[in-house]
């Protein structure tokens, strides 16, 4: 069950706290709630695993939320210098990640920039490069998949 | 809920608008559920995440190279990369160098772009040698600089010589010389060594 669902409750973590930190002690918190919760015999069914880590994932997600918030608060209110660690830049060969954007059109490189590192939305990206929205969206999903075709060729070659 | 069924794939451009942000909430919920009960999706969601983290590296470690916005450059600097920025704005020789400890290197390419749909920006040394092109860069209406990014560590490997940057404007099919700059490069520099030292 850990293998199975740890990596998607992280997923969700990240994609819903942007904190890789705090994606890996959401997955921690969420997958020791579901074993006490199986162990207790509360949940049963195999479909039911998957609805109740997704339920439970919500829940501490929204708390965490709410707790960073409040933080972020404080630290405006007291001037309380930041403290946190960079996420590691944990990927599988970021070499090869790197040769393979720069192969990419001008423009389609930007927009992954744009999106992936300055974390903009595709109205935002669009207002900055002069195009619509739907031209972003487009590009970005169509580099991307480029991206992931060359990259996947670097792993194949280089195996 | 099950890994075993999934009669509905979630399109590979919608993962992408999911993970970027840019869904309803509705769709936002949909799709997370989706991706608790089917396999093959969260592993097309776990290669955006995977390739999303490799392109923050990229840029975060300071070794993107081409045309970059405003808002990335903010970014970089809030990221507490060092930046060496050399504005390029008419035909003055501007010296230039990459020192220790710097991460990036950015001319601020200054020209009347009026009228153009795109650019190429080609860099080459004294010896004709190309050090980087970058071609159809988009050119929006009431544009008046370009940001070009270049990692120092490349830069350090450069000799000291003289750097001429070429700005090509297209309108259509047609081309022309829109601008000529010249950076005399004056190599690689280490404060804490005791003393400038070029490679």
């Amino acid at each position: 069950m850990y293998r199975r669902f740890a990596p998607r409750v992280r997923l969700y973590g990240r994609k819903h706290l942007h904190d890789e930190a705090a994606a890996e002690d959401l997955a921690q918190q969420v997958l020791l709630l579901t074993i006490e919760r199986l162990r207790a015999g509360e949940v049963r069914s195999p479909d039911e695993i998957g609805s109740f880590i997704l339920g439970t994932s919500r829940v501490l997600a929204d708390s965490t939320r709410r707790k960073a918030r409040r933080r972020e608060s404080l630290t405006a209110q007291f001037h309380v210098q930041q403290v946190y660690a960079e996420p590691l830049a944990e990927t599988s060969d970021i070499e090869a990640v790197a040769r393979c954007l720069h192969s990419l059109a001008e423009r389609d490189r930007r927009v992954l920039v744009l999106t992936f590192y300055a974390e903009k939305t595709s109205p935002e990206i669009a207002d900055e490069l002069g195009v619509t929205g739907t031209v972003v969206r487009v590009a970005r999903h169509r580099a991307l998949e480029r991206l992931r075709e060359c990259v996947g060729g670097h792993a194949a070659r280089k195996s | 809920m099950s890994d075993t069924r999934c009669s509905t794939p979630i399109e590979f451009a919608e993962i992408v608008d999911y993970w970027s942000g840019d869904l309803t909430e509705a769709d936002e919920h949909r799709i997370d559920e989706h991706v608790f009960g089917c396999a093959n999706c969260a592993r097309e969601l776990a290669t955006v995440e995977t390739m999303g983290r490799g392109i923050a590296a990229v840029a975060r470690e300071g070794r993107f190279r081409g045309v970059i916005t405003d808002s990335i450059l903010n970014r970089l600097s809030a990221d507490g990369l060092r930046i060496r920025m050399f504005t390029l704005d008419g035909p003055t020789v501007v010296p230039c160098a990459v020192w220790a400890g710097d991460d990036l290197v950015i001319s601020r390419i200054r020209a009347d772009f009026t009228d153009l749909d795109a650019v190429t920006i080609v860099s080459r040394q004294a010896s004709g040698e190309e050090i980087s092109r970058i071609s159809d860069v988009a050119i929006r209406p009431g544009q008046r600089e370009i940001l070009n990014a270049f990692p120092a560590d490349r830069l350090r490997k450069l000799p000291a010589t003289r750097v001429q940057i070429t700005v090509t404007g297209h309108v259509g099919s047609a081309e022309r010389t829109l601008a000529e700059y010249t950076l005399e490069h004056g190599g690689s520099f280490d404060r804490s060594a005791g003393g400038s030292s070029t490679l």
